[in-house]
């Protein structure tokens, strides 16, 4: 009876939500720039080898502290200067960078791994088990972070590798926290009753149906967490607990430059800056992605 | 001279890639006592015209009227501070959900009696006030009928029945004596005995005080019993609208028409296991309106002038926007196109 | 409310006990001989080691031990440091006392600047200050303080001499030490110059403070203006405005203190982080806490002295984390289930 009917519905073009995410993030400029900073240390963190100009551990008597090619007698040659036993500081930086960022990638991801595994169990068994667990970690987490880094540097000895430990051992309670709020919190939803219902296993429940919705806490949660890693790690090193030489890491460079602070400021800039560098990205990528977690609710 | 009038309302939302016209040249009034009804489905834009009243549209969406005035004052051209003074003592808004609308950290004996306008105590010492402003809180209470008002004035929010709350929320409306009630969905979910208390306490209170009332909802018949007229919203059009009487005996637009005829308990002589009528499709979305009627898609009397928006026309006080009303013959050309 | 006390009580207790037994199996955990970790004595002799052995009643059993443990933690005998051979409670109850100074200062600062300035950026949130206030945050909070600490002391100390760079006040002066807090031992202090050496002492805590005030305000201005941009939100906001309530009355009459309830044991857990900050800075100015005591510890293997710090900082910091959310949530009349607020 009707007459033709105008297609008045145009292609609908619906993102995924990934998309969404994506979309929502790329209106904020701010969130961009950190993104792309963030992408630079990690290239460097894969490259640096191939970036550096000289050996880091190089130590070239001729030129002692130099400074940076942008000063009065600084020398291209070594274009962030030398420091106190003629070693480049450009290339001392890049492999610093390489071992503070990429060290903290590395421990993140065993933290989460092991958080998330840890909190899952907590979370979707009930009773005595998972309470006593709850305890333990609040315990844990009352401990200043430095505190039990020392007390694992303290057990196991100095070095880059123990002191990673240490920072996983801090950054597991977060992750099972977490990760138990949540599990408990969607175990007593109806989707879950119905994948019961329908005869799924636990492990099956947990892959298909929880694990989907907890990407984006994890995500936020691993950028809280790279944020800390990184601070904790070169507060490590700047304390002589962490890496210790030959390893470069830019905790460590910072506190052998205090000597000279006077003289050569730059020494204490340069390490310094790229750590704040790094931690600055990943906040405001993590401020970016929460922001555009918020958001895509709306539209 | 109406209390409450407006004329080709129109308000433009930001949808983050471009403006959307939400309300399209929306029109009602309301005259002193009298108790009009505002149905649409959700989605059709009522709490939208309660924002603009009240001034709570966000800065950025762009609102333009004929006319949108308050006892002859032009509410968009007035300042914050007027419109503030106007809201506090003449128009009062009642929320759907009751509890949401209450601050959960504070009892409700505090939150009446900070709403109770300065005037209306005497000048004393200030013990003298606050007995005076309590003997005003329970007097409100017994009005809206609790009872036992004392359990109730020391509560916090989530410690009462929903449907308390409702009245508290009606309660706190009435504290400052206003002309209008703007009741938005109050009584949406609501069991049956609770709804007929709160709407005969309404319309008790048209009578007595001469309180006028812009009841909004989708309760059919809630309104046919309670409501003097009624204006239809879909989708941010105006359809139709009158009193309710007309609009019951005979409806003009289709809309109006697949409405009454959804609620079965207006139909006595539908006979059993019949099909339940109604219009095929949902209400559109912000992002794909119609042009022009809005109904268009879904409307079985669609032809090709719907993709102008009609204009609204009048009979004897009720008026309706469609171009091919039902109580206009169909032009047999038309149906011999087909 | 009797229900909440208790449950905190307990645990409180449980994560204490918890941390006690941490604390005691670390002396096995360490590196070195035992005996040495629990007592800080290195035995001289054979007969010295088994006297010592049945003093700290090594030779028993575990539970034993523990329980002797536990008795002296108690009483105040907390053993020797190894490396000084000073009683540590004397030591600590030196060296705790620093810290708190700076610790409750930072945390002073931080409630009275970054809550105000992140309420009002929340209220006003995408406005020209706003921008800025989320603009500092981000960036301070991004901050290494042991950087920031060094930039202060380039800029501050070495190149301008303004102030001075480390200690707690010109060894000139000699204060008594009354109860460990260096302002209120030189207002109680019998010694001349008063004035000049609370002036000194101030100008020697400025730089520490502001080190680690500055990672907490831009904390406590994160915490703030989320909540109070999440409680301008809601529902009952909107109907106290149609009842033509100002924002600014809005604000104080119920913005206030919605926003506020939820994010106070937030802040509190933030001792934490300050208790470590605080660590850092202590050992970059040279000031007597016991962040600076503890890490000294670590570098001469002193773990005696690493054990009961520990388990003494540890204990502050649940007391004072569970005490504050006990508070909150006693005062607060509208959560009768377990809720956090969220950042």
């Amino acid at each position: 009876m009707n007459v033709a009917q105008f297609n008045l519905y145009e292609e609908e073009f619906h993102p995924s939500p990934l998309m969404h995410i994506w979309l929502e993030f790329k209106r904020s400029h701010f969130a961009l720039i950190g993104f792309a900073i963030l992408l630079l240390f990690c290239a460097i963190a894969i490259l640096a080898p191939l970036l550096a100009p000289y050996d880091p551990n190089v130590q070239n008597t001729n030129a002692i502290l130099l400074p940076p090619a942008w000063e009065g007698n600084g020398s291209i040659a070594h274009i962030f200067g030398t420091d106190t036993l003629g070693r480049d500081v450009f290339s001392r930086t890049l492999y610093g960078c390489q071992v503070t960022f990429g060290s903290s990638i590395f421990l993140v991801l065993i933290a989460a791994t092991i958080g998330v595994a840890l909190g899952t169990l907590a979370g979707m068994k009930k009773g005595i088990k998972s309470s006593v667990l709850n305890h333990l970690l609040d315990s844990l987490m009352a401990i200043p972070t430095l505190l039990v880094a020392i007390i694992i540097v303290a057990i196991l000895g100095t070095g880059l590798w123990n002191s990673m430990w240490a920072i996983i051992l801090v950054l597991i309670p977060q992750f099972v926290h977490q990760t138990r709020t949540f599990v408990r919190e969607e175990m007593k939803k109806d989707y879950i009753l119905l994948d019961k219902l329908d005869g799924a296993s636990s492990p099956r429940i947990f892959w298909s149906s929880i694990l989907p919705g907890m990407f984006e806490l994890l995500v936020v949660q691993s950028t809280l967490a790279l944020s800390v890693a990184i601070i904790d790690i070169s507060a490590l090193g700047f304390l002589n607990l962490g890496a210790q030489s030959p390893v470069v890491e830019l905790g460590a460079s910072l506190s052998q430059s205090l000597e000279v602070a006077y003289t050569a400021p730059w020494l204490v800039a340069l390490p310094g800056l790229c750590i704040f560098l790094m931690v600055l990205s990943i906040n405001i990528v993590g401020e970016g992605l929460r922001t555009a977690l918020r958001n895509r609710l709306i539209h | 001279m109406p209390l409450l009038d407006i004329k080709n309302l129109t308000i433009e939302i930001d949808t983050g890639s471009e403006f959307v016209k939400a309300l399209d040249k929306v029109s009602l009034t309301v005259e002193r006592g009298e108790i009009r009804a505002l149905v649409g489905e959700s989605g059709s834009g009522k709490s939208l015209i309660v924002s603009a009243i009240i001034g709570a549209v966000p800065d950025h969406w762009v609102i333009t009227a004929d006319r949108l005035t308050w006892k002859g004052q032009n509410l968009l051209a007035m300042s914050n501070e007027q419109r503030r003074v106007i809201m506090r003592r003449e128009i009062a808004v009642v929320f759907q959900d009751p509890t949401s609308s209450l601050d959960p950290s504070a009892t409700l004996r505090a939150q009446l009696e900070e709403s109770i306008p300065e005037e209306f105590l005497d000048k004393g010492m200030f013990w003298k006030r606050n007995k005076q402003r309590r003997e005003i809180a329970i007097g409100l209470m017994h009005k809206v009928g609790i009872k036992n008002h004392e359990a109730c004035m020391q509560r916090y929010p989530h410690e009462i029945a929903t449907d308390i709350a409702q009245k508290f929320m009606i309660a706190m409306a009435l504290v400052s004596e206003p002309e209008l009630l703007i009741a938005d969905d109050s009584t949406r979910s609501m069991e049956s005995t609770t709804k007929n208390q709160i709407l005969r306490l309404l319309s008790g209170l048209t009578e007595t005080k001469n309180l006028s009332i812009l009841f909004i909802s989708h309760d059919l018949l809630a309104i046919s019993s309670m409501a003097h007229t009624m204006t239809v919203l879909y989708c941010g059009q105006t359809v139709e609208s009158g009193k309710v009487q007309d609009l019951h005996n005979r409806p003009m637009h289709p809309y109006t028409k697949a409405l009454l005829d959804s609620a079965p308990s207006f139909q006595i002589n539908l006979p059993p296991k019949s099909h339940l009528v109604s219009l095929q499709g949902t209400i559109p979305t912000l992002k794909h309106l119609p042009i022009g009627c809005r109904l268009g898609p879904r409307c079985p009397n669609a032809r090709k002038e719907c993709v102008k928006v009609p204009e609204q026309r009048m009979v004897h006080q009720h008026s309706y926007s469609c171009h091919f009303p039902l109580h206009l013959p169909i032009d047999e050309q038309l149906e011999k196109d087909q | 409310m009797i229900n909440l006390l208790l449950r905190y009580i307990n645990l409180m207790v449980v994560t204490i006990t918890i941390l006690v037994i941490i604390s005691f199996s670390l002396a096995y955990m360490f590196p070195g001989d035992t005996l040495t970790n629990i007592s800080g004595i290195v035995p001289q002799s054979e007969e010295q080691r088994m006297a010592l052995e049945a003093a700290f009643k090594l030779d028993r059993s575990i539970f034993v031990q523990f329980w002797f443990y536990l008795d002296n933690l108690v009483s105040g005998d907390w053993g020797v440091s190894f490396s000084s051979q000073v009683s540590l409670l004397d030591e600590i109850s030196t060296a705790f006392p620093a810290t708190l100074e700076l610790i409750i200062y930072a945390l002073l600062i931080s409630i009275f600047i970054g809550i105000p300035i992140g309420f009002i950026g929340g209220i006003w949130h995408h406005k020209p200050f706003d921008f800025g206030v989320v603009t500092f945050s981000v960036v301070s909070y991004s901050f290494p303080v042991f950087w920031l600490a060094l930039i202060f002391i380039t800029i501050f100390c070495l190149q301008l001499g303004y102030l001075p760079l480390s200690g707690r006040v010109n060894f000139l002066y000699e204060i008594p030490h009354n109860s460990g807090f260096i302002l209120w031992d030189i207002l109680v202090a019998d010694t001349p110059n008063k004035k000049d050496a609370f002036a000194d002492a101030l100008r020697h805590l400025i730089l520490p403070t502001a080190s680690i005030a500055v990672v907490t305000t831009a904390i406590f201005i994160r915490f703030t203006r989320r909540s109070i941009m999440d409680e301008m939100r809601k529902g009952y906001i909107d109907a106290a405005k149609s009842r033509g309530f100002t924002t600014k009355q809005i604000f104080f009459k119920h913005g206030l203190r919605n926003s506020l309830l939820p994010i106070i044991p937030l802040m509190a857990l933030q001792i934490s982080t300050l208790m470590t900050n605080a660590m850092v800075v202590e050992t970059i100015f040279s000031w007597p806490g016991i962040g600076n005591w503890l890490i000294q510890a670590i570098y001469q293997r002193d773990y005696p002295a690493i054990r009961i710090g520990m388990l003494v900082v540890s204990v502050f910091v649940v007391t004072f984390t569970i005490t504050i959310e006990f508070i909150s949530r006693a005062f607060d009349p509208a959560r009768d289930k377990f809720e956090r607020g969220a950042v």
